[in-house]
């Protein structure tokens, strides 16, 4: 407080372990969240098991589509998403709640006091792990679903409007679902507080007000996180889900920016709380 | 230097650290002492930033803690030695906390081979014992070979050879210039490796004082103890002499208010055979449960008033 | 017992007659347990107001159709309202290892299976108690809307009765399910993520295979999925799965089955719903038995 010099760092002590002291920096908390989230076994076998479970739901649908359905090649690829998502929610939520069930906050916010780099860290970290398996969860999905279209399924054609946007939207779709885990896990800070509401935020809350078509239940659908699973779906689908509702009609990217909002509002109210209460 | 300021952290209606001062200083291992749940983990936890006082400061070389630019090479914090994903290698976790200062992994294998990890640096930490925690948890704070330590109960769960060590490194620590804080709820652990002892109870200060000072307050400091043949004489010989005698089983007599050599004189006037004698050293342990036990009746007492 | 505290002779009766654990004083321990938790006083409560709002959020978006029939929305609830007993199933069942509180329950009980069968009984009894003000909740829901179009809600009515028996047998077996789950997975997440894979999602991947409509298919080509065959593989897979076997017991016998599957009825979709739950504990029970707790 008094007498700490200000401008050039006296040298107090003599430097004694490593050469650079220079401190906390952003890389550095990335780097950190990285090794932590890498070298976490379980995370490892959950990455696997949501490419396993994209995969799968892809070619077991795939078996299912008959010629007269409307589906298209890139519905057939991308219909492990509504299983996947489960994977990536679960990926985000321990990413983000993990820290406080495991009693790692305390090492972690004792060594980054300000805090706020390690959020930001962990929703950049989980970005990137979230992208790199939904890429390879597509990858997978290509050819789990080769048997489907050499059969009833049509074929992958990316001159379907729409049909290359659902292959990229895939992967957006994907990294938005694990960063509203994130942010879920971050500011309930229990796995399974987050995991609950956001399985009801991505899936369930969808399907139940799917039920009751109306004007408010449609535009409540409309603006909920499942809006984001619209980035899947190709031009023709799309439009056959305006034709259907009642409420706003969101266009192609509408339920990406929906979905995103979500994961703003809901990282900005975890980063609130983080910077307000303690750490137990 | 550690400097705690008329700290008070409430939860609630209840105050965990009340009006809490005293300081931590280089070169010196501060012994934080106090019964369960006397405040001493939450005043860590609020020193280390993880929480907000509800008033008042702490303050590490001046500074809020969040304010330093290199926590980790500024303070050395191990608070519970289960802060660690379970799911983590002791090697994995020490790297993550590293990469947050830049601090490379032959650092993190130095204090590995240190703290005597070697052979369970690969093992997931959720298989460790907990002295195995406990030297994960020191290890992590030795890390940024910060010029203050904070040590919550490092000795828990470690076997004895685990104790020595942990007693030899402290003091290493604190002659090389370090400041060390070390609570525990044991006097007798303290008295062998602390300098300087705060005992704090219910939340307030009891005590700031060298081991020396609190060790005379027991009830037995200054007592001068003689073993004899012939109790009854030397006990009339000195009641006259003007001092206040306690017998004690096993022909010992407890001497208040005169010297050894006043004793040995009066000994020899009477004819008394001495088998031994001595001054008492005033037991910490016996002084610290008069200070704990004084702050619990003052507490009682101020109730009924 | 405070005859027994104050004299010296009816303490060393006490004593005399002391004898281990047994269920029933298992059972209570287990309900205290339970009671004493915070979670799950706020699931329950959350339980009942969701299911009281969905129902009488969609009891009125309905109320507007011609051939409205209240009772037709009072199951409308239970979607979400089935999370609640779920997610408190689990937490009790997987609660206790992941809490480290087993320890002391199994040096307690060194049998172990007897802790297991009250916890069912303690969460079946605390699932019935919801599930009975949930019920209460979903008719209190349809009201307002049946007094709008000016009709009479007659619970007594054929099948009614049934109906609301069904609805709360449901809500419990979904705990007993989450009970059965958290205790064989040992583990919150694996077991939360599973219950709710098994009740919530993999219906939804099941009607994606059967409905092309959901997964924005053209109405128009619908026509397609009418020549299907009355009873598919995707139907009674669908039918099989937990929640979708238990809904059934909400419906009435004449309701008729889902579309593409089995009709099971009330009964059989009750009988499928508690062959999960017995599989799943007798399983849990096994591995009580025959493994370490940690």
């Amino acid at each position: 407080m008094t007498t700490v010099p200000a401008g050039p760092r006296t040298n107090e002590r003599t430097v004694r372990g490593a050469p650079d002291r220079r401190g906390v920096s952003m890389p550095r908390v990335l780097s950190a969240e990285w090794t932590k989230l890498t070298s976490v076994r379980s995370n490892a076998w959950l990455a696997l098991g949501t490419v396993v479970a994209a995969a799968g739901t892809a070619h077991a649908l795939g078996l299912f589509v008959r010629p007269g359905d409307g589906r298209s090649g890139s519905w057939v690829v991308t219909s492990g998403f509504v299983l996947a998502q489960l994977g990536f929610l679960v990926l985000g939520a321990l990413v983000g709640a993990g820290e406080y069930t495991t009693g790692t906050a305390r090492t972690t916010f004792a060594t980054v006091p300000r805090r706020l780099p390690v959020l930001a860290a962990q929703v950049l970290v989980t970005a990137a792990a979230a992208f790199a398996v939904a890429l390879v969860a597509l990858g997978a999905s290509v050819l789990a679903t080769a048997p489907a279209r050499s059969g009833d399924a049509p074929a992958l054609d990316l001159s379907v409007p729409g049909a290359s946007r659902a292959l990229l939207g895939f992967a957006v779709a994907c990294v938005a679902v694990a960063l509203l885990g994130t942010g879920l896990g971050a500011l309930l800070r229990r796995p399974a507080d987050a995991l609950v509401v956001g399985v009801l935020l991505t899936s369930v809350g969808d399907h139940v007000l799917a039920a009751n078509p109306g004007l408010v239940t449609d535009t409540v659908r409309a603006f909920l996180p499942s809006s984001g699973a619209r980035l899947v779906q190709d031009d023709a689908a799309l439009a056959a889900l305006d034709a259907t509702t009642l409420g706003p009609r969101l266009g192609a990217w509408g339920g990406g920016g929906v979905a995103a909002a979500w994961v703003v509002v809901v990282l900005v109210a975890a980063a609130y709380r983080l910077r307000r209460h303690d750490v137990r | 230097m550690i400097e705690v300021e008329a700290l008070t952290k409430r939860y609630g209606s209840t105050a965990a650290v009340d009006g809490l001062t005293f300081a931590a200083r280089p070169g010196m291992v501060t012994g934080f002492l106090g019964p369960n749940g006397a405040g001493k983990s939450t005043t860590m936890r609020v020193v280390v930033g993880l929480e907000r006082p509800t008033s008042g400061t702490a303050t590490v070389d001046g500074r809020r803690y969040a304010d330093l630019p290199a926590p980790l090479h500024a303070v050395g914090v191990m608070l519970d030695a289960r802060s660690v994903h379970p799911g983590r290698t002791a090697y994995a976790h020490l790297v993550a906390m590293a990469k947050t200062h830049g601090i490379g992994r032959a650092r993190v294998r130095e204090v590995i081979a240190q703290t005597g990890l070697e052979p369970a640096a690969h093992r997931r930490a959720g298989t460790f014992s907990l002295g195995m925690s406990q030297r994960l948890g020191i290890a992590g704070a030795l890390l940024g070979d910060p010029a203050t330590l904070i040590l919550d109960e490092p000795v828990n769960g470690l076997d004895p050879d685990g104790v020595l060590w942990v007693r030899r490194l402290v003091r290493e620590l604190a002659d090389e210039g370090r400041t060390v804080l070390l609570s525990s709820h044991l006097m007798h652990e303290l008295a062998l490796c602390a300098d300087r002892v705060v005992i704090i109870g219910r939340g307030r200060l009891l005590a700031d004082a060298s081991v020396r000072e609190i060790a005379d307050r027991s009830e037995r400091a200054g007592v001068v103890r003689v073993r004899t043949t012939d109790p009854e004489p030397l006990a009339r010989e000195l009641l006259a002499a003007g001092a206040q005698v306690t017998p004690q089983k096993g022909g010992v007599l407890h001497v208040r208010a005169v010297t050894v050599e006043d004793v040995g004189t009066a000994a020899l006037r009477c004819g008394a055979t001495v088998l031994e004698l001595g001054t008492e050293s005033g037991s910490l342990e016996e002084a610290y449960l008069k200070l704990t036990g004084d702050a619990v009746e003052y507490r009682a007492a101020g109730g009924v008033r | 017992m405070s005859a027994a505290a104050t004299a010296p002779h009816a303490a060393r009766t006490a004593s005399n007659v002391r004898s281990g654990p047994t269920v029933a004083r298992v059972a209570a321990a287990e309900w205290t347990k339970l009671t004493s938790l915070r979670s799950a006083w706020w699931t329950a409560a959350v339980t009942v107001l969701v299911g009281g709002a969905i129902t009488y959020l969609s009891a009125r978006a309905s109320s507007v159709d011609p051939g409205f029939e209240p009772l037709d929305s009072l199951t409308a609830g239970l979607v979400l309202a089935q999370v609640g007993p779920l997610v408190l199933g689990v937490l009790v069942g997987a609660g206790e290892f992941r809490t480290g509180a087993f320890r002391s329950t199994f040096t307690t009980v060194p049998r172990r299976w007897p802790v297991l069968v009250a916890q069912t009984l303690a969460v079946a009894a605390f699932a019935l108690v919801t599930g009975v003000l949930t019920t209460a909740a979903g008719v209190v829901g349809i009201l307002p809307s049946a007094m709008s179009r000016g009709m009479t809600v007659d619970l007594t009515a054929d099948g009614g009765p049934g109906m609301l028996l069904g609805m709360v047998l449901f809500l419990v077996g979904m705990a007993l399910l989450g009970l059965a789950l958290g205790a064989l997975l040992r583990r919150t997440v694996p077991a939360l993520v599973t219950a709710l894979l098994l009740v919530l999602v993999l219906p939804i991947v099941l009607m994606l295979a059967s409905d092309p409509l959901v997964g924005g298919g053209d109405a128009a080509t619908m026509a397609a999925a009418a020549d299907a065959p009355a009873t598919t593989v995707v139907g009674t897979l669908g039918v099989l799965l937990p929640g979708a076997a238990g809904s059934l017991m909400t419906t009435s016998a004449s309701a008729g089955g889902m579309e593409g599957a089995p009709d099971l009825g009330p009964v059989g979709g009750g009988l499928v719903l508690a062959t999960w739950v017995l599989v799943l504990l007798a399983a849990a029970a096994l591995r009580l038995r025959t493994r370490d707790v940690r």
